[in-house]
């Protein structure tokens, strides 16, 4: 028994609640806490560590004028760490500390619910940095403990230790799932944003980007990051030798650097006989391309097709894309190409990389013939003493020239380099295409899937009468690369992430799993978005619905979950157990009762027993019988219970007054 | 100004007669309340609302950054919330209240009316608030299958019965953001006795008995007994025989015509105080001639108690007292 | 009921007449191993059914008038100098016997109730520092008169809690009031009982009595009962967990006598008001009301679980 104020927000917390109330917040600050600079870090972790100590030594706390000036020193840090305070990172920073110094304030339970509240809301920018399964199992977890710790707030009487609050929280977030499902599959969906990103919003997302120099697709291809996944309709995954994943085409040169144009053409005349039917489900890469198989023969929704075989799409590409699409293996096109497009495909600047030109001009002239002269430069590249490495020597003002005459080590980019320029040198325009090669086949989902690791450059040549034809000066050098991968076609020296070389066969298998399980997340989870809603919908039968019908769709599903919850929530109001011959006997009595003997709720059983018999003499066998039995069973603690039972059961049902 | 007043006492009446339809407010009740669903009213607390709003601001957050799991998270914990109302609403819903034990008080004391609220599911409830004025409340839990009690101030001003009226049964377990609340009007009566007047008059002194009386009551004829000795007895009546037995003062008693009769009497009091008053002073009286171990009777206009002693016969004349004259709305 | 106890029934319903439900009840607390109160106004045969009991179940008997002027000593013994043995000689009081007599209870003082109450409560007395024990079996049945009566030293309610029942007799009905105008003098016929029983056959008895089964439910009846008068509005206390137990005894007694080994509720409901209503007492709500009503009330009021 207590006697506290109606209102119980002003009722101050004991020490137990400050604990569990820190506790859940720096579970919840945690990953933002390792991510942050350490100043910010420390300052976080010794301001709780402040509180847990004032408990112990009831110090006074600082005055709220120190926690403000604290709060705008913070601030000022921020800015200088940041050079803002409105970023993703700036925010979270301040929010961190802001919540930090709450808890230095926290007295009375208003606080503390409100703190509670504000740690939820710390939770979901977790989720800028990450989706991934193990960043939602942790939230799910710290969501729990916020669950518990606001539930902790709530006891006025003695407290039922920490299990009870735990298994309080875990039972409501388990009563919710059903209505939390409703809500997700069916609340409507807005394509995001709504407003402003900050600038770094999407700062740290990898992906080929629309230039190349050498080098540059190293960092790429130490990358372990998931590129993209395909999924073939029937399970008709092409040969590796065939898995170029066309990404930007660069064509213009500097002499040392490659870039795609800022405009491009676009065209809706796209290779037919596209049979490859296949789904691409694309990471985030802050960019517009969208992969596919070369070449695509249709363009995905909110894009366009270049005329240089590109897929763009109309924005970035900023949260997970999936898309339908169909590819014509090794079709042609281009061959009426415009004299404006070959004659950019064959410029090159001046004076760079002489000594390449003074080759292309040779080979001119040993070859008429241009099919001839690709060869030619391709078996040069297969037979000269040509090595593939991701380590190559750093190339100085004429990279071309001193690859191919001096170092002779190299990288796709640096092969495809080369060729491109020996091509135009000798006349023939080549452009250079970036992308991904191959890819793992994942055999437990059934899918294609393409890491950063696999990106790749190759070259396209045109030729009369055939158009565009691709050509991988890599592939002769290392068959290797296109044909097994990369992790087979680089000496063993060479670096390269983790389990891409797969030695270990039974790690290999986990990480297969494990992928193919992030595969399911990305398609059902993370991708869940208005587009994927509305197929969901019209899986229903609400395609094309408006909005009222979709409300009401929403609610009534909702209202079932509510039903649903309140099923589960009310179901614990049932009384407690009783005995079943107890039950039985309650049967007994109300079979009575409705032929006009009832019995008293005071009356015991044996007084009953002669009362009834007494008024229906006809049934006094049966009853004395029922009621020995019951009284026996209940009373006597009679051995053979089960037995017993059995037959009291067996008499009631036969009881017919 | 009339009409106004008699527009404004109608509004007041009409509220009223709302408020007694939407909350089924009909007066005292007999005997066991249970606190059937439809008797449990719920709706969210500020901190709910504040709950709601930072739920909102996630989903916005989300939708702007296309956070899938911010969707998850945001959803769970708005259904986790609204479950919780479901909680809550079950925390008090099916209990079962009665009037629990009552002790009498003097006025201008604190009445304390225990309530029992009795649980028969199979899951405790916690932190179930029981209050009347609003201010304090007095938070209880209630065992699985068992009962608790709470207990309900209520400040005696005048001497009668006193009701506790109408309280309020409220939670806001388990996350406190709904609360869940029923009132019951128990039918249970507080005995408030009249003030006891301080300092009071000297006690009347002991009056010769006129002999016509009958009554009997200690007196000096028969020897009735043995009582331990107080100070001020006369030392004749001393039983020096049982001091050499025992090593301890024994007072001897007597009975037969009473010779000196203690009576508290309304006439006795001066004149000039009002009823009220007098019954104050008798009260005085009564806790004195008690304290003093003293046998004595009570005389009000209409009613005598006979002279005992006691605190059953304590008992019964300030319930005289406090029931003198007053409305009987009590059995 | 065993044929012993029948016997012993049969023999006291022979000289009180009409009462045999309450001779049951005073036979049910002795073999609770509970001494016994009756109370009621004189000239109705407590006396005489006290005395009934101890010859028929053949125990030695003395009977203590209880006076305003009887001293402790009067009821438990003393030291006397010896002259030969240069010593001092206890001569034990009345209260070394198996059945004591305590009539008219109320009529002592206080020191010399309290004196027989420490007898009742530890079976033992303690004289000139030093502590006696007393036979096996040890009973005390007292009678008093209604407090209403002058002179009298009513029990506090510390020591009515001792008494594991209270039983009234009552005025016999117009045939059993005919029957004994007609018979003979109940003082010639006392001296005619017969012993049916001894101290270790009832001794034997009192410990089937304990093994009678109280089964899970039959508790819960119990404390429902119990409870109630903790927290209900009409009693001015609850009973306290002396008088629980004392309940489930004289219920174990009762069962014992209808020939089971187990309690039911009837046998609850039937000891209940001799085992609570000296214990109870109304609330300011319910003034006036006497403990027997209150009891009736209670067994009206608890549903059996």
């Amino acid at each position: 028994m207590k006697r506290l104020p109606t209102a119980l927000n002003s009722h101050p917390l004991v020490s137990r609640e400050i604990h569990w109330l820190t506790a859940a917040f720096l579970f919840a600050a945690a990953p933002h806490l390792l991510r942050m600079p350490l100043w910010i870090s420390g300052l976080v972790a010794g301001i709780a560590a402040m509180r847990l100590l004032q408990l112990r030594l009831r110090f006074a706390l600082p005055r709220k004028w120190l926690l403000a000036l604290v709060a705008v020193a913070a601030a000022g840090g921020i800015l200088l760490q940041y050079r803002t305070l409105f970023g993703r990172d700036a925010g979270v920073s301040m929010l961190v500390i802001m919540l930090a110094l709450k808890l230095l304030e926290t007295h009375t339970r208003r606080d503390g619910m409100l703190l509670g509240f504000l740690g939820c809301f710390l939770l979901v920018t977790n989720f800028l940095h990450s989706q991934t399964i193990p960043t939602a199992l942790y939230m799910l977890i710290c969501a729990w403990f916020l669950l518990a710790t606001l539930i902790g707030l709530q006891y006025t009487g003695t407290w039922p230790g920490w299990r009870h609050q735990i298994q309080r929280a875990g039972v409501l977030m388990v009563q919710a799932v059903p209505l939390m499902a409703v809500l997700f599959l069916l609340f409507p969906r807005v394509q995001g944003p709504l407003w402003g990103l900050p600038q770094d919003a999407y700062a740290g997302l990898t992906g080929l980007s629309d230039n190349m120099s050498p080098g540059s697709l190293n960092n790429l291809i130490l990358s372990y990051d998931v590129a993209f996944r395909a999924e073939f309709k029937d399970g008709r995954t092409p040969e590796a030798k065939d898995l170029y994943w066309r990404g930007p085409v660069l064509w213009d040169y500097d002499g040392r650097t490659w870039t795609a144009p800022r405009l491009t053409q676009s065209t809706e005349d796209l290779p037919a006989g596209g049979d490859l039917e296949y789904t691409v489900t694309l990471e985030p890469h802050n960019k517009r391309w969208l992969f596919a198989l070369e070449f695509p023969g249709q363009k995905p929704p909110r894009a366009i097709a270049t005329r240089d075989m590109q897929l763009l799409s109309f924005t970035p590409v900023r949260s997970r894309l999936r898309y339908e699409m169909t590819s014509a293996i090794g079709a042609a096109y281009g061959a009426d190409d415009d004299r404006m497009v070959l004659a950019r495909s064959l410029r090159l600047p001046a004076d760079s990389n002489p000594r390449a030109a003074a080759f292309a001009a040779e080979l001119r002239n040993r070859h008429r013939e241009d099919r001839d002269l690709v060869s030619a430069v391709l078996t040069l590249f297969r037979n000269e003493n040509f090595v593939y490495t991701l380590t190559p020597p750093l190339l100085g003002q004429h990279p071309v020239d001193e690859f191919l005459f001096d170092t002779r080590r190299g990288f796709c980019e640096h092969y495809a380099s080369a060729f491109t320029v020996l091509m135009r040198a000798a006349g023939i325009p080549a452009r250079v295409v970036t992308g991904y090669q191959g890819g793992e086949v994942n055999p437990v989902g059934g899918y294609i899937l393409v890491r950063q690791a696999d990106a790749h450059a190759w070259v396209e040549v045109w030729l009369e009468n055939a158009g565009w034809v691709r050509v991988d000066p890599t592939a002769a050098v290392s068959p290797a690369r296109v044909e097994r991968g990369i992790a087979s076609a680089l000496p063993r020296s060479d670096p390269l992430p983790m389990f891409v070389r797969g030695d270990f066969a039974m790690l290999q298998r986990m990480r297969l799993t494990w992928d193919s399980i992030t595969y399911s997340w990305n398609q059902w989870v993370l991708g869940y978005n208005p587009e994927r809603q509305r197929r969901f919908l019209s899986h229903l039968g609400f395609s094309e619905a408006g909005w009222q019908t979709l409300s009401v769709v929403l609610v009534v599903f909702a209202g079932m979950a509510v039903l649903i919850g309140a099923g589960l929530a009310l179901r614990d109001l049932r009384g407690v157990r009783r005995d079943p011959a107890k039950l039985a006997y309650d049967r007994f009595c109300r079979k009575l009762s409705r032929r006009g003997v009832p019995r008293g709720a005071a009356e015991g059983p044996r007084v009953f027993a002669s009362r009834a018999a007494r008024q229906r003499p006809d049934l006094a066998a049966a009853i004395n019988d029922i009621t020995t039995l019951y009284v026996g069973l209940r009373y006597a603690g009679d051995s053979g219970t089960a037995e017993a039972l059995q037959q009291l059961e067996r008499r009631i049902r036969a009881f017919k007054p | 100004m009339q009409p106004l007043t008699a527009t404004l006492s109608a509004a007041a009446a009409l509220k009223g007669r709302i408020l007694d339809w939407i909350f089924q407010w009909r007066g005292p009740e007999r005997g066991t309340i249970v606190l059937v669903q439809r008797r449990v009213f719920i709706l969210p607390t500020r901190q709910g609302l504040l709950f709601g709003g930072v739920i909102l601001l996630m989903l916005l957050g989300s939708v702007n950054y296309d956070l899938s799991l911010g969707f998850i998270l945001s959803f769970l914990l708005g259904a986790s919330g609204i479950q919780s109302m479901l909680h809550t609403f079950r925390n008090l819903a099916n209990l079962r209240i009665s009037a629990g034990r009552v002790t009498p008080v003097f006025a201008g004391e604190t009445a304390e009316f225990h309530i029992r609220i009795a649980n028969a599911a199979r899951m405790p409830r916690y932190s179930v608030a029981v209050t009347r004025d609003r201010d304090t409340a007095d938070y209880v839990d209630v065992p699985a299958d068992g009962e608790a009690v709470a207990t309900v101030p209520v400040p005696a001003l005048r001497r009668g019965w006193l009701r506790p009226g109408r309280i309020t049964l409220f939670t806001f377990f388990p996350v406190g953001l709904f609360r869940a609340w029923s009132y019951a009007d128990l039918d249970m009566h507080c005995l408030v006795y009249p003030a006891p007047v301080n300092p009071g008059l000297p006690l009347p002194r002991l009056q010769a008995g006129d002999g016509k009386g009958g009554a009997q009551g200690l007196g000096q004829d028969e020897f009735a007994g043995l009582r331990p000795y107080r100070p001020g007895d006369s030392p004749r009546h001393v039983a020096w025989k049982a001091v050499a037995r025992n090593d301890l003062l024994m007072t001897k008693q007597f009975a037969g015509r009473v010779a000196a009769e203690l009576w508290l009497s309304w006439d006795q009091l001066p004149p000039e105080l009002d009823s009220e008053r007098r019954l104050e002073h008798l009260a005085r009286w009564v806790l004195d001639a008690d304290a003093e171990g003293l046998a004595y009777g009570l005389r009000l206009p209409g009613s005598v108690i006979p002279i005992d002693s006691g605190a059953a016969h304590r008992a019964e004349c300030l319930r005289a007292l406090a029931l003198h004259e007053t409305a009987a709305d009590r059995p | 009921m065993s044929s012993q106890l029948n016997a012993v029934a049969e023999q006291i319903n022979g000289i009180i007449l009409g009462k045999a439900h309450q001779i049951r009840l005073a036979i049910a607390c002795l073999l609770a191993r509970g001494h016994l109160l009756i109370e009621d106004v004189p000239g109705v045969g407590k006396t005489t059914l006290a005395h009934a009991i101890a010859t028929s179940l053949g125990l030695r008997f003395q009977r203590i008038q209880f006076t305003s002027d009887l001293l402790p000593a009067d009821i438990l013994g003393i030291s006397v100098y010896n002259r030969d043995t240069g010593g001092f000689e206890f001569h034990p009081g009345p209260v070394f016997t198996n059945v004591v007599l305590a009539d008219e209870v109320n009529r002592a003082t206080p020191r010399a109730q309290s004196a027989l109450l420490e007898a009742m409560e530890e079976n033992q007395v303690t004289i000139e520092g030093e502590t006696r024990q007393l036979p096996v079996p040890f009973f005390v049945i007292a009678t008093q008169n209604p407090s209403y009566q002058i002179g009298t030293f009513p029990l506090p309610e510390s020591q009515l809690d001792r008494f594991l029942m209270r039983i009234e007799l009552g005025y016999p009905d117009a045939e059993a009031e005919r029957a004994l105008l007609n018979g003979d003098n109940r003082r010639d016929m006392l001296q005619r009982l017969q012993p049916r029983l001894d101290a270790g056959g009832l001794a034997a008895l009192q410990l089937e009595v304990q093994q009678v089964h109280a089964s899970a439910a039959l508790l819960d009846y119990l404390q429902a009962l119990v409870n109630t008068t903790r927290r209900s509005p009409a009693f001015a206390h609850g009973l306290s967990p002396r008088a629980s137990l004392a309940l489930l005894q004289g219920a174990r007694a009762w069962a014992y006598m209808d020939d089971r080994r187990h309690v039911l509720p009837e046998d609850i409901q039937a000891v209940l008001p001799a085992v609570v209503a000296h214990r109870l007492s109304p609330a300011s709500e319910t003034a006036g009301t006497s403990g027997t009503a209150l009891a009736t009330q209670l067994l009206e009021e608890v549903a059996i679980p």
